[in-house]
Protein backbone atom coordinates (compact mmCIF):
# COMPACT_ATOMS: atom_id res chain seq x y z
CA UNK A 1 0.00 0.00 0.00
CA UNK A 2 1.10 3.41 -0.31
CA UNK A 3 -0.16 7.41 -0.30
CA UNK A 4 -2.61 8.66 -3.05
CA UNK A 5 -3.54 12.13 -3.69
CA UNK A 6 -7.25 12.56 -4.05
CA UNK A 7 -9.72 15.01 -5.28
CA UNK A 8 -13.50 14.35 -4.73
CA UNK A 9 -15.14 17.77 -5.55
CA UNK A 10 -14.07 19.55 -8.60
CA UNK A 11 -16.84 21.41 -10.65
CA UNK A 12 -16.44 21.99 -13.98
CA UNK A 13 -18.16 23.57 -17.24
CA UNK A 14 -21.38 22.06 -16.43
CA UNK A 15 -21.85 23.90 -12.96
CA UNK A 16 -23.19 27.17 -13.92
CA UNK A 17 -21.11 28.93 -11.27
CA UNK A 18 -18.14 26.92 -12.96
CA UNK A 19 -16.08 28.31 -15.28
CA UNK A 20 -16.10 27.36 -19.03
CA UNK A 21 -12.23 26.85 -18.52
CA UNK A 22 -13.61 23.53 -16.80
CA UNK A 23 -13.81 21.09 -19.72
CA UNK A 24 -12.97 17.45 -18.95
CA UNK A 25 -9.79 17.78 -20.91
CA UNK A 26 -8.71 20.80 -18.72
CA UNK A 27 -9.70 19.23 -15.97
CA UNK A 28 -7.61 15.68 -16.09
CA UNK A 29 -4.56 18.21 -17.09
CA UNK A 30 -4.75 20.50 -14.10
CA UNK A 31 -5.37 17.13 -11.79
CA UNK A 32 -1.94 14.84 -13.30
CA UNK A 33 -0.05 18.83 -12.94
CA UNK A 34 -0.98 18.50 -9.13
CA UNK A 35 -0.45 14.76 -8.59
CA UNK A 36 -3.93 13.55 -8.01
CA UNK A 37 -4.57 9.95 -8.48
CA UNK A 38 -8.16 9.69 -7.59
CA UNK A 39 -10.76 11.97 -8.74
CA UNK A 40 -14.55 13.02 -9.21
CA UNK A 41 -16.11 15.70 -10.95
CA UNK A 42 -19.12 16.75 -9.02
CA UNK A 43 -21.33 19.47 -10.50
CA UNK A 44 -24.67 21.00 -8.78
CA UNK A 45 -27.12 17.92 -9.16
CA UNK A 46 -25.23 16.68 -12.43
CA UNK A 47 -22.41 14.57 -13.01
CA UNK A 48 -22.09 13.72 -16.89
CA UNK A 49 -19.18 15.23 -17.74
CA UNK A 50 -17.31 13.01 -15.60
CA UNK A 51 -17.79 10.81 -18.50
CA UNK A 52 -15.76 12.33 -20.41
CA UNK A 53 -13.01 12.56 -18.23
CA UNK A 54 -12.89 9.37 -17.79
CA UNK A 55 -12.13 8.59 -21.24
CA UNK A 56 -9.95 11.28 -20.98
CA UNK A 57 -7.98 10.39 -18.30
CA UNK A 58 -7.78 6.29 -18.74
CA UNK A 59 -7.13 6.07 -14.94
CA UNK A 60 -4.92 8.28 -15.32
CA UNK A 61 -5.81 9.44 -12.98
CA UNK A 62 -8.76 7.32 -11.60
CA UNK A 63 -11.94 9.36 -12.44
CA UNK A 64 -14.94 8.43 -10.32
CA UNK A 65 -18.62 9.67 -10.95
CA UNK A 66 -20.07 12.23 -8.91
CA UNK A 67 -22.64 14.64 -8.08
CA UNK A 68 -23.00 17.64 -5.75
CA UNK A 69 -26.91 17.39 -4.68
CA UNK A 70 -28.51 20.22 -2.79
CA UNK A 71 -31.73 18.91 -0.56
CA UNK A 72 -34.79 20.35 0.25
CA UNK A 73 -33.38 21.77 3.03
CA UNK A 74 -30.52 23.50 0.64
CA UNK A 75 -27.66 20.86 2.48
CA UNK A 76 -25.13 19.57 -0.38
CA UNK A 77 -23.63 16.46 -0.38
CA UNK A 78 -21.28 14.97 -2.37
CA UNK A 79 -22.40 11.79 -4.03
CA UNK A 80 -19.80 9.62 -5.48
CA UNK A 81 -20.30 6.37 -7.68
CA UNK A 82 -17.96 3.72 -9.09
CA UNK A 83 -19.49 3.44 -12.77
CA UNK A 84 -21.60 5.62 -14.99
CA UNK A 85 -24.33 3.81 -15.40
CA UNK A 86 -25.75 4.48 -11.59
CA UNK A 87 -24.41 8.24 -11.33
CA UNK A 88 -26.52 9.02 -14.86
CA UNK A 89 -29.72 7.20 -14.06
CA UNK A 90 -29.47 9.54 -10.56
CA UNK A 91 -28.73 12.47 -12.53
CA UNK A 92 -31.82 12.00 -15.14
CA UNK A 93 -34.07 11.38 -12.15
CA UNK A 94 -33.11 14.55 -10.20
CA UNK A 95 -33.39 16.92 -13.23
CA UNK A 96 -36.88 15.52 -13.73
CA UNK A 97 -37.57 16.67 -10.34
CA UNK A 98 -36.08 20.24 -10.28
CA UNK A 99 -38.00 23.31 -10.59
CA UNK A 100 -38.98 24.37 -14.13
CA UNK A 101 -36.58 27.36 -14.11
CA UNK A 102 -34.51 28.03 -16.79
CA UNK A 103 -30.73 29.16 -16.34
CA UNK A 104 -29.52 33.00 -17.46
CA UNK A 105 -26.30 32.22 -19.04
CA UNK A 106 -25.67 35.94 -18.53
CA UNK A 107 -26.89 36.13 -14.89
CA UNK A 108 -25.38 32.39 -13.35
CA UNK A 109 -22.80 31.10 -16.19
CA UNK A 110 -23.39 28.42 -18.92
CA UNK A 111 -24.12 24.99 -18.51
CA UNK A 112 -22.37 22.35 -20.97
CA UNK A 113 -21.48 19.16 -21.47
CA UNK A 114 -17.96 19.07 -23.27
CA UNK A 115 -16.65 15.75 -24.67
CA UNK A 116 -13.37 14.60 -25.00
CA UNK A 117 -12.62 16.78 -28.14
CA UNK A 118 -13.30 19.91 -26.66
CA UNK A 119 -17.10 19.96 -28.54
CA UNK A 120 -20.25 21.21 -26.71
CA UNK A 121 -22.20 18.54 -26.55
CA UNK A 122 -24.83 19.94 -24.93
CA UNK A 123 -26.74 22.51 -22.69
CA UNK A 124 -28.77 21.76 -19.78
CA UNK A 125 -31.55 24.11 -20.11
CA UNK A 126 -32.55 24.14 -15.96
CA UNK A 127 -31.13 25.90 -13.71
CA UNK A 128 -28.70 23.23 -11.64
CA UNK A 129 -28.56 25.53 -8.96
CA UNK A 130 -31.86 24.82 -7.90
CA UNK A 131 -32.51 22.28 -4.91
CA UNK A 132 -33.95 19.07 -5.80
CA UNK A 133 -37.28 19.00 -4.18
CA UNK A 134 -36.08 15.81 -1.78
CA UNK A 135 -35.43 15.74 1.71
CA UNK A 136 -31.55 14.89 2.86
CA UNK A 137 -32.70 11.21 4.14
CA UNK A 138 -34.44 10.69 0.05
CA UNK A 139 -31.48 11.74 -1.49
CA UNK A 140 -29.35 9.83 0.79
CA UNK A 141 -31.70 6.73 0.11
CA UNK A 142 -31.47 7.09 -3.45
CA UNK A 143 -27.75 7.76 -3.65
CA UNK A 144 -26.96 4.64 -1.76
CA UNK A 145 -29.69 2.69 -2.76
CA UNK A 146 -27.56 2.92 -6.42
CA UNK A 147 -24.63 2.27 -4.95
CA UNK A 148 -23.25 5.85 -4.09
CA UNK A 149 -21.13 6.94 -0.91
CA UNK A 150 -22.58 10.01 0.40
CA UNK A 151 -20.41 12.74 2.18
CA UNK A 152 -21.78 16.28 3.34
CA UNK A 153 -20.06 18.83 1.21
CA UNK A 154 -17.92 21.46 3.25
CA UNK A 155 -20.52 20.65 6.19
CA UNK A 156 -19.56 23.63 8.67
CA UNK A 157 -20.09 26.02 5.82
CA UNK A 158 -22.73 28.58 5.47
CA UNK A 159 -24.90 27.81 3.50
CA UNK A 160 -24.85 24.47 2.28
CA UNK A 161 -23.15 22.59 4.48
CA UNK A 162 -25.33 19.65 6.93
CA UNK A 163 -24.02 21.38 10.26
CA UNK A 164 -24.27 25.41 9.36
CA UNK A 165 -27.75 24.48 7.92
CA UNK A 166 -29.19 21.70 10.34
CA UNK A 167 -27.21 22.51 13.43
CA UNK A 168 -26.28 19.34 14.17
CA UNK A 169 -26.14 15.52 12.24
CA UNK A 170 -29.80 14.33 12.00
CA UNK A 171 -30.26 10.32 12.27
CA UNK A 172 -27.87 8.05 10.27
CA UNK A 173 -23.99 7.44 10.27
CA UNK A 174 -22.41 10.71 8.70
CA UNK A 175 -18.55 8.28 8.82
CA UNK A 176 -16.79 11.02 6.48
CA UNK A 177 -17.62 14.49 5.91
CA UNK A 178 -15.63 16.64 3.99
CA UNK A 179 -14.77 20.47 5.54
CA UNK A 180 -14.24 23.63 3.09
CA UNK A 181 -10.85 23.97 2.45
CA UNK A 182 -10.28 27.17 4.87
CA UNK A 183 -11.23 24.99 7.98
CA UNK A 184 -9.13 24.79 11.08
CA UNK A 185 -10.17 21.35 12.18
CA UNK A 186 -9.23 22.43 15.76
CA UNK A 187 -11.42 25.48 15.79
CA UNK A 188 -14.12 23.51 13.48
CA UNK A 189 -14.14 20.77 16.58
CA UNK A 190 -14.73 23.20 18.94
CA UNK A 191 -17.50 24.30 17.14
CA UNK A 192 -18.90 20.90 16.22
CA UNK A 193 -17.90 18.60 18.83
CA UNK A 194 -19.92 15.86 17.01
CA UNK A 195 -17.34 15.96 14.38
CA UNK A 196 -14.63 14.28 16.49
CA UNK A 197 -14.67 10.55 15.89
CA UNK A 198 -15.75 11.14 11.86
CA UNK A 199 -13.26 10.36 8.82
CA UNK A 200 -12.31 14.10 7.78
CA UNK A 201 -11.81 14.88 4.27
CA UNK A 202 -11.07 18.18 2.35
CA UNK A 203 -11.02 18.51 -0.64
CA UNK A 204 -10.36 21.40 -3.41
CA UNK A 205 -14.45 22.15 -4.47
CA UNK A 206 -12.65 24.12 -7.89
CA UNK A 207 -14.77 26.19 -9.87
CA UNK A 208 -11.52 27.33 -12.01
CA UNK A 209 -8.54 25.54 -13.24
CA UNK A 210 -5.87 27.03 -10.85
CA UNK A 211 -7.91 25.96 -7.89
CA UNK A 212 -7.54 21.97 -8.68
CA UNK A 213 -4.70 21.14 -6.16
CA UNK A 214 -4.95 23.70 -3.42
CA UNK A 215 -6.91 21.14 -1.45
CA UNK A 216 -7.17 17.36 -1.21
CA UNK A 217 -6.91 14.47 0.89
CA UNK A 218 -3.94 12.18 1.06
CA UNK A 219 -5.07 7.96 0.88
CA UNK A 220 -2.73 5.42 2.14
CA UNK A 221 -4.22 2.14 0.06
CA UNK A 222 -3.38 -0.78 -2.50
CA UNK A 223 -4.81 1.34 -5.28
CA UNK A 224 -6.96 4.37 -6.46
CA UNK A 225 -10.09 2.89 -6.62
CA UNK A 226 -13.88 3.50 -5.37
CA UNK A 227 -14.18 -0.16 -3.27
CA UNK A 228 -10.65 0.59 -1.58
CA UNK A 229 -11.70 4.95 -0.62
CA UNK A 230 -14.74 3.08 0.96
CA UNK A 231 -12.26 0.94 3.14
CA UNK A 232 -10.17 3.50 4.02
CA UNK A 233 -12.84 5.70 5.24
CA UNK A 234 -14.31 2.14 7.51
CA UNK A 235 -10.38 2.33 8.41
CA UNK A 236 -10.08 -1.19 7.40
CA UNK A 237 -6.72 -3.31 6.94
CA UNK A 238 -4.21 -0.04 7.76
CA UNK A 239 -5.51 1.86 5.03
CA UNK A 240 -5.37 5.64 6.54
CA UNK A 241 -7.14 9.16 5.63
CA UNK A 242 -5.08 12.51 5.83
CA UNK A 243 -6.67 15.66 5.03
CA UNK A 244 -4.29 18.22 3.53
CA UNK A 245 -3.84 21.32 5.91
CA UNK A 246 -6.06 24.14 5.40
CA UNK A 247 -5.88 26.65 3.26
CA UNK A 248 -4.71 30.64 4.15
CA UNK A 249 -6.31 32.76 1.86
CA UNK A 250 -8.66 33.06 -1.35
CA UNK A 251 -11.33 32.85 0.70
CA UNK B 1 -48.64 37.60 25.07
CA UNK B 2 -49.85 34.01 24.71
CA UNK B 3 -49.17 31.80 21.83
CA UNK B 4 -52.81 31.14 21.64
CA UNK B 5 -53.92 34.95 21.44
CA UNK B 6 -50.74 35.59 18.96
CA UNK B 7 -52.44 32.62 16.33
CA UNK B 8 -56.28 34.47 16.78
CA UNK B 9 -54.97 37.82 15.47
CA UNK B 10 -52.05 36.61 13.36
CA UNK B 11 -54.41 33.79 11.80
CA UNK B 12 -51.96 30.99 12.59
CA UNK B 13 -53.63 27.64 12.48
CA UNK B 14 -52.32 24.86 15.02
CA UNK B 15 -50.74 21.80 13.87
CA UNK B 16 -49.14 20.90 17.42
CA UNK B 17 -51.21 22.81 20.59
CA UNK B 18 -48.89 21.48 22.58
CA UNK B 19 -48.76 24.63 25.65
CA UNK B 20 -51.20 27.03 23.60
CA UNK B 21 -50.39 29.41 27.18
CA UNK B 22 -46.77 29.70 26.14
CA UNK B 23 -45.76 33.37 26.63
CA UNK B 24 -44.40 34.86 23.57
CA UNK B 25 -41.88 38.10 24.36
CA UNK B 26 -40.75 38.18 20.72
CA UNK B 27 -39.68 36.73 17.38
CA UNK B 28 -37.09 35.08 15.39
CA UNK B 29 -36.99 34.79 11.48
CA UNK B 30 -34.54 32.10 10.21
CA UNK B 31 -34.43 29.17 7.58
CA UNK B 32 -30.57 28.17 9.12
CA UNK B 33 -31.24 25.82 12.22
CA UNK B 34 -27.52 27.11 13.20
CA UNK B 35 -28.15 30.46 13.59
CA UNK B 36 -30.86 29.50 15.49
CA UNK B 37 -28.71 27.68 18.17
CA UNK B 38 -26.91 30.22 18.26
CA UNK B 39 -28.89 33.52 18.18
CA UNK B 40 -32.82 32.63 18.76
CA UNK B 41 -34.11 33.74 22.76
CA UNK B 42 -36.03 31.82 24.74
CA UNK B 43 -39.82 32.26 24.01
CA UNK B 44 -39.32 34.03 20.75
CA UNK B 45 -42.19 32.63 18.43
CA UNK B 46 -39.82 31.31 15.47
CA UNK B 47 -40.78 31.74 11.69
CA UNK B 48 -38.97 29.51 9.27
CA UNK B 49 -39.18 27.75 6.12
CA UNK B 50 -37.19 24.74 7.31
CA UNK B 51 -39.11 21.32 7.69
CA UNK B 52 -35.98 19.13 8.95
CA UNK B 53 -36.72 17.33 11.82
CA UNK B 54 -33.71 18.90 13.58
CA UNK B 55 -36.09 21.98 14.01
CA UNK B 56 -38.18 20.31 16.90
CA UNK B 57 -35.06 19.99 18.64
CA UNK B 58 -33.56 22.98 17.62
CA UNK B 59 -36.86 24.70 19.03
CA UNK B 60 -37.03 23.13 22.58
CA UNK B 61 -33.25 23.64 23.07
CA UNK B 62 -33.64 27.10 22.61
CA UNK B 63 -36.99 27.07 24.52
CA UNK B 64 -38.40 28.61 21.83
CA UNK B 65 -42.26 29.27 22.66
CA UNK B 66 -43.41 27.82 19.36
CA UNK B 67 -42.84 27.10 15.40
CA UNK B 68 -44.57 29.09 12.54
CA UNK B 69 -44.35 27.68 8.88
CA UNK B 70 -44.62 30.58 6.45
CA UNK B 71 -46.03 30.37 3.47
CA UNK B 72 -48.45 28.01 4.44
CA UNK B 73 -45.70 25.39 4.49
CA UNK B 74 -46.40 21.96 6.03
CA UNK B 75 -44.09 19.54 7.64
CA UNK B 76 -43.72 16.39 7.16
CA UNK B 77 -45.51 13.45 9.83
CA UNK B 78 -42.38 12.79 11.61
CA UNK B 79 -42.17 16.33 12.49
CA UNK B 80 -45.77 16.86 13.88
CA UNK B 81 -45.16 13.09 15.67
CA UNK B 82 -41.60 14.64 17.04
CA UNK B 83 -43.07 17.79 18.17
CA UNK B 84 -45.88 16.22 19.59
CA UNK B 85 -43.95 13.82 21.94
CA UNK B 86 -41.13 16.82 22.69
CA UNK B 87 -44.12 19.39 23.53
CA UNK B 88 -43.66 21.91 21.16
CA UNK B 89 -46.33 24.28 19.65
CA UNK B 90 -46.44 24.21 16.01
CA UNK B 91 -48.01 26.24 13.44
CA UNK B 92 -48.96 27.34 10.15
CA UNK B 93 -49.01 30.80 8.71
CA UNK B 94 -50.96 31.03 5.48
CA UNK B 95 -48.89 34.80 4.74
CA UNK B 96 -45.13 34.47 3.86
CA UNK B 97 -42.56 35.22 6.51
CA UNK B 98 -42.31 38.81 5.91
CA UNK B 99 -46.13 39.17 6.44
CA UNK B 100 -45.91 37.09 9.42
CA UNK B 101 -42.88 38.51 11.33
CA UNK B 102 -44.39 42.03 10.10
CA UNK B 103 -47.51 41.24 11.99
CA UNK B 104 -46.06 39.63 14.92
CA UNK B 105 -44.06 42.58 15.16
CA UNK B 106 -46.91 45.13 15.42
CA UNK B 107 -48.71 43.36 17.81
CA UNK B 108 -46.08 42.29 20.04
CA UNK B 109 -44.66 45.88 20.00
CA UNK B 110 -47.36 48.23 19.01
Amino acid sequence: MRWFRADLHIHSALSPCGSLAMSPQRIVEEARKAGLSLIAICDHNAGENGVYARRIAREFPVVLMGMEIQTSEEVEILAVFPEEEACLALQEELYALLPPIPNDPELFGDQVVVDENEEIVRTVDKLLLSPVPLSLEEVVRRVEDRGGLVIPAHVDRVPGGLLGVLGFFPPGEWRAVEVSPWTELSEALKIWPELGGRVILRFSDAHYPEEIGRAWTDLFLREPSFSELLLAIRGEGGRQVRPSPPLKEGR
Amino acid sequence: MKLREVAEKLGLEFLVAAAPEAEVEGGYVSDLLSDVLANAQPKQLWITHQRHLNVVAVAKLRELSGVVFARGIRPGPEVIQKAREEGLNLLISPADAFETAGRLHRLLFP
